[in-house]
């Protein structure tokens, strides 16, 4: 026994140190734990603000939100074919990742689309309507629906639905994009001699706004006030490596515009689809409201008709218990 | 007040914890390609870097020496660290969930980042007091934040620039760092 204490004497100090510092640290992350409660997660909603909104499902998620929740939790950024490499560009500048291309098993990105119906053969079934995740599809049942065109994402839900294939997709005339100059034999590399720094009239760093613009910085770029450049070209003039750089400022704003567009068209889309869901949750608590209430109806119905059925057997039983003293007398 | 000082200007600029002892490179090189990320990683490693040099201090002087286990001194610092590293975390998620999941694993690998056990032992070998100990780990980490700020900056300046192929990502990045190194070299004898 005595050999057992000497055995574990030394092992007896380091394992209590050991032990009172694990239990300080763990009771001070416990408490940390419980104060510092996350409840809402605000990264979903960055995320969903980049999303188009077009709620189209194809990235294999019901909607832009879940997918957003998809995301914040570890899902690839490359699954939103109607976002395209725009949006795939942008959450990889948000979350800090690299930018990937668009999953090859889903459909390649294609130009803006919108729902049309063929007024003449819609039949008026509202299937369509039913399954418009933004309300853009108007009509009665047996009357002829429409499309609202500005408000049509062109998600193709209502194609499917159509028992007579009335609903057509016409691709929108997207404004040209501007892409950059091609690189002219003229145009040399950068030098950085500045020259265009001095020449600009409205004091903008047109060398730094011309890397920004290459490499599609365009937060950067319009850190740097872009959008304040009135294009006279005068950096051009006096570059002497021949550098076209308005038509780099050029293509950069309209990307800009292009990308600003797209977020408030992705708000207002997003407001209808709010809308839609607060809606439909309204119309399901009236319809259960309305069964709660019937089922009630019912109930008391049954419980009266009980009632009546317990009245009518007593009665029964009343004039058959007088009924048989008389017969009893008769025999 | 001038010691303090000069341990301040030997732990951040020549005796840079990155750039010329070559401790903590891993979210050196991995966290430092925006530069918010790198604000967001460098305040977190300051302040696992100033407390566990502080509460190394205390375990080791109050409760390892007594005892006379100093030979276990190395887990338990990383005991500590662990569990600040966690605290940090646990505060980040509810602070900004952006950063967090953006700095993903570098944030719990501020356990192994080797600055900060680093520290915590050199201080011990240089038999520094509580204030020196507190004052030496937080110019660490200063020393650590200026350079990976400055190393993000120019990141992001690189991911602009026209990089010869063979160069581009993780190469270019080895060189700038390389470079940056040199330049850091030129504090020596400094103080």
């Amino acid at each position: 026994m005595a050999n057992m204490e000497a055995l574990l004497a030394p092992f007896l100090s380091p394992l209590l140190a050991l032990l009172i510092i694990s239990v300080l640290f763990g009771a001070l992350l416990g408490f940390a734990v419980q104060k510092f409660k996350v409840t809402t997660n605000p990264l979903v909603d960055q995320i969903n603000a980049l999303l188009p909104q077009t709620q189209c499902a194809q990235c294999g998620y019901p909607g832009c939100k879940p997918y957003a929740e998809a995301i914040s939790s570890g899902a690839p950024i490359n699954l939103c074919p109607p976002g395209g490499e725009n949006t795939i560009n942008q959450l990889a500048h948000l979350l800090d990742v690299k930018a990937i291309p668009l999953d090859p098993d889903l459909v390649e990105e294609t130009a803006p689309k919108v729902a049309v119906i063929r007024e003449a053969e819609c039949i008026g079934c509202t299937f369509c309507i039913q399954a418009c995740p933004v309300d853009a599809i108007v009509g009665a049942a047996q009357q002829m629906h429409s499309v609202i065109a500005s408000e049509c994402t062109g998600c193709e839900l209502c194609e499917a639905p159509c028992p007579v294939d009335c609903i057509d997709f016409v691709t929108v005339d997207a404004e040209a994009s501007k892409s950059p100059p091609e690189k002219s034999l003229s145009e040399q590399a950068c030098i950085r001699c500045g020259l265009c720094v001095d020449a600009c009239p409205v004091d903008l760093l047109p060398q730094q706004l011309y890397w920004f613009a290459q490499g599609k910085a365009y937060d950067k770029a319009r850190e740097h006030r872009l959008m304040d450049c009135i294009e006279c070209g005068l950096c051009h003039a006096v570059c002497p490596s021949h550098i076209p750089l308005v038509q780099y400022y050029q293509a950069a704003k309209l990307a800009i515009k292009d990308q600003d567009e797209k977020l408030q068209q992705a708000l207002l889309i997003k407001q209808r689809f709010d809308y839609r869901e607060q809606r439909l949750a309204k119309e399901r608590a009236q319809i259960e409201q309305r069964r709660r209430a019937r089922a009630e109806l019912a109930q008391a119905k049954a419980k009266q008709s009980d009632l009546i059925q317990a009245a009518l057997a007593r009665a029964k039983n009343k004039t058959a218990t007088e009924k048989s003293p008389d017969t009893q007398h008769g025999n | 007040m001038s010691a303090i000082i000069i341990l301040l200007i030997s732990a951040i600029l020549v005796n840079n914890f990155v750039l010329v002892q070559f401790l903590g490179l891993c979210p050196f090189m991995g966290s430092s390609n925006k530069v918010e990320t790198a604000i967001g990683m460098s305040a977190a490693t300051t302040f696992v870097l100033t407390l566990a040099s502080m509460v190394s201090y205390i375990i080791y002087h109050y409760l390892l020496i007594p005892l006379n286990i100093t030979w276990l001194r190395t887990i338990a610092f990383i005991v500590v660290i662990a569990a600040l590293v966690n605290f940090t975390e646990i505060l980040m998620l509810k602070t900004s969930p952006l950063l967090h999941k953006i700095l993903g694993i570098f944030l719990p690998l501020i356990t192994t980042n080797c600055a900060v056990l680093g520290v915590a032992l050199l201080n011990i070998n240089a038999g520094n007091n509580f204030i020196e100990s507190a004052f030496y780990g937080f110019g660490a980490a200063l020393g650590f934040s200026l350079v990976l700020i400055l190393f993000a900056a120019l990141r992001e300046k690189l991911n602009l620039a026209d990089v010869p192929a063979p160069f581009q990502g993780a190469s270019i990045a080895m060189i700038t760092a390389a470079l940056m190194s040199l330049a850091f070299m030129g504090f020596t004898g400094l103080v």
